[in-house]
């Protein structure tokens, strides 16, 4: 909402505060001020002058010498190319030497124009701030003022600070330059009055009743309709005091008839309409719903399909305007317009807000009507719209207004019904901390409009209850907590003192928060770095990656590549690896934590264990972590070397470890059963004991292309729902005391033999006396030979009791290089 | 010629070798120079060992004694050894100290390379840890959630503008996912009996997708509902709130604003930690608008309408609840000048945290 500073002051001739203060104060009462922006400051330094005489320019065609009386009789000549340089005796503004022109960024020079000398410029309104109209140089009406006069002292409304209020949607009444002088009167302690209506015109005698017939079909959605009429209107430009406010205002001047329904909207905050009387179809005016696929072509042009719950503005022959929203083309005001039929209604704010909704629209009525407008100022607005109309178009005004209020028609309405609220005394400081004095309290409610009387429960004299009558343009004001708001909001929230609390503590319901944050110290504990990512994908990318199909779909999604929600957690990071490698990033090692969104029968516990009966319409919500790992293995002053299906395997395993403080193990897969988006070569799932907690490997190839990553992705994803319980405290094992002998012993075997199988064989063999065994190098090529490999192992022999002897280390091991050749037919390597 | 007595030709191999080691020894100039000058005289097949076979030649009376020579001589060249080995050892040390330093501006090899936390994580963990310090327990809840909760309980009128402030994404079976954590208010409440303090950190979705606004992002909602509890119990968690996230002596200011599940409701201000002096005013800056305020967050007194949503009698507790969004406090504790930053997971950015 924008608020124009000269406007205040008319309203509250008191306020003598300059604007930043005045900014500060109403933002501390809750109507943030969002900005200050200064309207036409060029005028403060641009002269009102006459035009004395106009010849050509001696040597550019379109270019004019004009010389002007710029007060005083001082005489200049100007340079000037606008095509609308009024003869001798005009009144045009002229910018003197050092003049600056804001909305120009410019400042007045001496330059040559053609070899002519300029000191000055004649301007157009675009040049002066005032508006974007470049057409020409402004032209003042005759008798505006004297040369000499800045243009900002002939038109105060030229020069002016627009506020840029942020208003909340509970204060309808801050949405007209009245509602906001209450609010500073009532801030400043000024006496507030609402603004004369003008001078009340002589009526005709023509009744407005007898002109027009008005039916409200639908009360509920219309409980007041108002009207009013102006006959023998002259429909014309605005004087430019009206035009320069609306356009402080960001509103464009129209006419002087439109543009009163415009200045009375801001000034009261409630959206008006004028019809053409004359076009206005039988003379009738319905208020009704819409039938079903019913058409109205509004302002805007845009041709609307209607549903029953859209309300109308209806002539004799069809519907004229969407109500509250937006009117339609049939019955605006013309050129050649000579009766005038206001219309001032209250329509209900739901009903509104839905029709604007429906038909995507948002106005500067239907925002007004959806926050409810001040059913007790009908007759008040209609009159300031018909004196406005009178000053600015002449005519006079028709006899009588007509109120519809549901099946009552009269010149006068029935007043709207008033809310009382009973307010406590003792609830004010219970409420606030701070004890504030009744009377002071009561004091602030009566500066709102609120009325005050003394409750039933009162001691005499003395009383500690009042019910408060709320004033009609305050809907916010339902209960006593409303009114207690009230009494901070003005008095100011900086009189609260500060008192912490004893807080008596809760307990953590459900783990996920401290899951995360152990999750999130392991993965960066091991490299990884935390990505945030969408909770929206596609179905598509879902399907790429072999997750369950989505449980959950959007019914209104930014676009399709967000239309569901995940059923894995690695769509995000795929993302920030191809966007990483658009930036010619190629290394990325990063984790994701958050819920995947399932299906009851999808999930394996989540939420679902706790979720209540109502819960279970909701999907589940399992927390994961998944990580990615593209680019080259950190490493120092090395050859660097890509990631494989080993780092993934890694990191899958330390992540679960250290998450769970549990051993995890690995299940290769066969290619049947590997996960599609994995490749089949690298493919594994990860447990603990023999529960599946995740899975992991480099991503298939084909996905790769399909989501267009540019190389290499390895990904794993470990479900965090098993781990919600602390991890399991580490318990003590009994460090050896003696020492121990280690024997390194290699062996040549075939390809298809597991490393892990080996391992598994050296070990056992390796029983009792075995501690550790531990593969410390792989090596193919050279002389071993081809389809072989050479698997080096440390083993450590180790007994709790006794140093071992060499004969007893040498049988083990003996017994270890039997076994290992008997099962894999192993050569022995020295 | 007569022949010559085999004991005196040990004798003068002997003494020959003794006056001839040590300079042998001094000439060698590395260890394994000397080590091979020892075993040319001590080894198997070394000087020594030569004079040695030549004992048997000897009178047997003399063997003795001449044995007894040949060990002292022993002990003497392994102790010329030892000392030219510990020369040696020492003047290889000192080369090697006095060498060229080593190029510590070659990259230090890092024991493991951490990873890095969102900086947006780093602000959810801090403001976590500074509630449960104060006695406030983390309450989880479903980031889909039923229209009830996220709004209708929360005293959100039906077709009202006030849902505008929070457009939200719905799901096709009528479910929406929630705008704000204030859901987890209206949980809490509907199972848990005051009083409680807890607080409910989460992600939240609006559908904006504009330069300032991300479809998705975080917040923490903090409540307390108890006996008597009032607008100064609010000012002091948050003044307390401040100090701990900003620093001692940030100030506090509360302008009244409207949420419909708040009533007083209010947004929260701290002095800005951008152009703050030395003596505490404030200078001035783009990022405060030069107001020497920034606006964290939004809070209130609990309404009563919410209370009675959630079946508890607003004549016996009361409450406040407070939420913020997480991004903003990251993008203002780190300099990060635009949300969609937060989102791109971009590794040159993550790395910087």
């Amino acid at each position: 909402m924008k608020v124009s500073y000269n406007w205040l002051r008319e309203l509250v001739p008191l306020l003598t505060a300059c604007p930043s203060d005045l900014a500060d104060r109403l933002s501390n009462a809750g109507l943030e001020v969002e900005g200050i922006t200064e309207y036409g400051v060029a005028t403060e330094a641009c002269l009102v002058a006459r035009v004395v005489s106009v010849r050509s320019h001696p040597t550019k065609s379109g270019l004019r010498l004009v010389t002007v009386d710029r007060g005083a009789g001082v005489l200049q000549e100007v340079v000037c190319g606008a095509p609308n340089v009024p003869a001798a005796g005009g009144l045009v503004v002229l910018a003197p030497l050092g003049a600056h022109l804001a909305a120009k960024n410019m400042t007045i020079a001496r330059r040559a124009i053609g070899g002519v000398e300029s000191e000055g410029m004649l301007c157009s309104e675009d040049e002066l701030g005032l508006s974007l109209d470049h057409s020409g140089i402004l032209i003042l009406p005759q008798a505006l003022a004297e040369p000499g006069t800045t243009l900002a002292a002939a038109i105060p409304n030229a020069r002016d600070t627009i506020f840029e209020i942020g208003v909340t949607p509970n204060r309808p009444d801050c949405l007209g330059h009245v509602g906001v002088a209450r609010e500073v009167c009532a801030i400043y302690g000024f006496p507030f009055a609402l603004p004369s209506p003008g001078q009340k015109p002589a009526a005709t005698d023509h009744q407005t009743k007898s002109l027009v017939a008005i039916a409200v079909q639908d009360a509920e959605r219309c409980p007041h309709y108002g009207a009013a009429g102006v006959v023998d209107v002259a429909i014309g430009p605005s004087p430019l005091g009206v035009r320069y406010r609306l356009q402080a205002l960001g509103v464009r001047s129209i006419s002087n008839v439109v543009d009163v329904t415009n200045l009375v909207m801001l000034e009261y905050g409630h959206p008006m309409h004028a019809f053409d009387l004359d076009r206005v179809g039988g003379a009738r005016i319905v208020i009704r719903r819409a039938t079903s696929s019913e058409k109205l072509v509004t302002l805007d042009g845009i041709a609307r399909t209607l549903v029953k719950d859209d309300l109308l503005i209806c002539d004799g022959s069809g519907p004229v305007a969407l109500a509250g929203v937006m009117g339609g083309a049939s019955s605006e005001i013309q050129n050649t317009t000579n009766r005038v039929l206001f219309e001032v209604a209250c329509f209900d704010p739901r009903g509104v807000r839905r029709t604007a909704r429906r038909h995507g629209m948002h106005t500067e009525s239907s925002h007004r009507f959806e926050r409810g407008v001040d059913p007790g100022d009908v007759v008040r607005v209609l009159d300031r719209a018909v004196a406005l109309t009178v000053e600015l178009a002449g005519g006079s005004a028709t006899a009588g207004q007509i109120h519809v209020q549901g099946t009552r028609v009269d010149a006068e309405p029935a007043p709207p019904p008033r809310r009382i609220v009973p307010l406590r005394a003792q609830r004010i400081g219970a409420t606030l901390g701070v004890d504030v004095p009744f009377v002071e309290a009561i004091g602030i409610l009566e500066r709102l409009g609120c009325e005050a009387k003394a409750g039933t429960s009162g001691s005499e004299g003395l009383t500690d209850e009042v019910e408060v009558l709320v004033p009609t343009h305050r809907p916010d004001l339902v209960r006593e907590v409303d009114l207690i708001e009230e009494i901070i909001r003005i008095r100011g929230m900086s009189s609260v003192p500060a008192v912490l609390p004893a807080v008596r503590a809760s307990r953590d319901v459900g783990g996920r928060e401290e899951l995360a944050r152990r999750a999130r110290a392991a993965a960066t504990s091991i490299g990884l770095s935390e990505a945030i990512t969408f909770g929206f994908t596609s179905e598509s990318v879902l399907s790429a990656l072999s997750a369950p199909p989505p449980a959950v779909r959007l019914a209104n999604p930014l676009g399709e590549q967000y239309a569901v929600m995940r059923t894995t957690v690695l769509p995000g990071l795929l993302e920030a690896v191809k966007n990483a490698r658009r930036h010619g990033e190629r290394n990325v090692r990063q984790f994701t934590i958050g819920p995947v969104f399932l299906s009851r029968q999808d999930s394996r516990d989540g939420l679902a264990s706790e979720a209540s009966e109502k819960d279970s319409e909701l999907p589940c919500e399992s927390m994961r972590i998944g990580f990615v790992l593209a680019g080259e293995r950190p490493g120092w002053l090395e050859k660097p070397k890509s990631f494989d299906a080993w780092d993934a395997k890694g990191y899958a395993m330390a992540l679960v470890e250290r998450i769970s403080g549990q051993a995890a193990r690995v299940e290769p897969l066969d290619r049947a059963h590997a996960p599609a988006h994995l490749h089949p070569r690298g493919a594994a799932f990860l447990c603990i004991g023999t529960e599946r907690v995740g899975s992991f490997g480099p991503l298939h190839p084909d996905v790769v292309d399909s989501l267009e990553l540019d190389g290499e992705v390895l990904v794993g994803e470990i479900d965090l729902e098993p781990f919600t319980k602390a991890a399991q405290a580490p318990q003590y094992v009994n460090i050896a005391r003696f020492p121990a002998s280690v024997r390194d012993v290699a062996f040549v075997v075939k390809d298809d033999v597991l490393a892990g199988e080996v391992e598994r064989v050296v070990r056992n063999a390796a029983l009792p006396l075995g501690e550790t065994v531990h593969l410390f190098d792989r090596f193919v090529g050279g002389s071993v030979p081809e389809g072989s490999s050479n698997l080096a192992f440390h083993v450590v022999y180790r007994a709790v009791d006794r140093t071992l002897t060499d004969a007893e280390v040498d049988a083990a091991h003996a017994n270890v290089v039997k076994e290992v050749a008997a099962r894999f037919g192993a050569m022995l390597r020295g | 010629m007569a022949e010559t007595n085999p004991t005196d030709t040990i004798e003068t191999a002997l003494a020959n070798l003794r006056d001839s080691f040590l300079p042998r020894f001094r000439a060698a100039d590395t260890e394994q120079a000397l080590r091979d000058e020892n075993a040319k005289i001590l080894g198997k097949k070394g000087e020594l060992t030569a004079i040695l076979k030549q004992l048997g030649r000897a009178p047997a009376e003399s063997r003795k004694a001449i044995g007894e020579k040949v060990n002292a001589f022993k002990q003497e060249v392994e102790a010329g050894f030892g000392s030219c080995l510990k020369n040696l050892q020492r003047l290889e040390r000192e080369a090697e100290l006095s060498a060229p330093p080593f190029d510590l501006t070659l990259p230090g090899r890092a024991p493991v390379l951490a990873g890095h936390k969102h900086p947006v994580a780093m602000v959810r963990e801090d403001v976590v840890a500074i509630f449960r310090q104060l006695g406030f327990a983390v309450f989880d809840g479903p980031e889909i959630e039923h229209e009830e909760n996220n709004f209708t309980r929360l005293g959100f009128p039906p077709d009202h503008p006030a849902t505008d402030m929070q457009d939200s994404f719905w799901t096709t079976s009528g479910k929406l996912l929630r705008t704000h954590t204030s859901n987890i208010q209206i949980r809490a409440m509907t199972t848990i009996e005051p009083p409680m303090a807890f607080i409910a950190p989460g992600t939240v979705y609006r559908r904006d997708d504009d330069a300032t606004h991300s479809p998705q992002f975080h917040q923490i909602e903090a409540f307390l509902v108890d006996r008597n509890v009032t607008l100064a119990h609010l000012k002091g968690v948050l003044a307390e709130f401040a100090e701990r996230l900003y620093g001692p002596g940030t100030p506090v200011r509360l302008r009244p604003s409207y949420f419909p599940f708040v009533e007083p409701g209010a947004e929260v201000d701290i002095g800005c930690v951008f152009c703050k002096q030395a003596n505490q005013t404030r200078a001035g800056c783009n990022i405060c608008k030069h107001t020497g305020w920034i606006e964290i967050l939004g809070c209130g007194l609990i309404h009563p309408v919410v209370f009675e949503n959630c079946g508890i009698d607003p004549e016996q507790w009361s409450g406040f609840a407070l939420g913020m969004g997480l991004e903003r406090i990251a993008m203002l504790r780190y300099g990060i000048p635009n949300i969609k930053l937060l989102f791109e997971n971009d590794p040159r950015m993550l790395a910087q945290f």
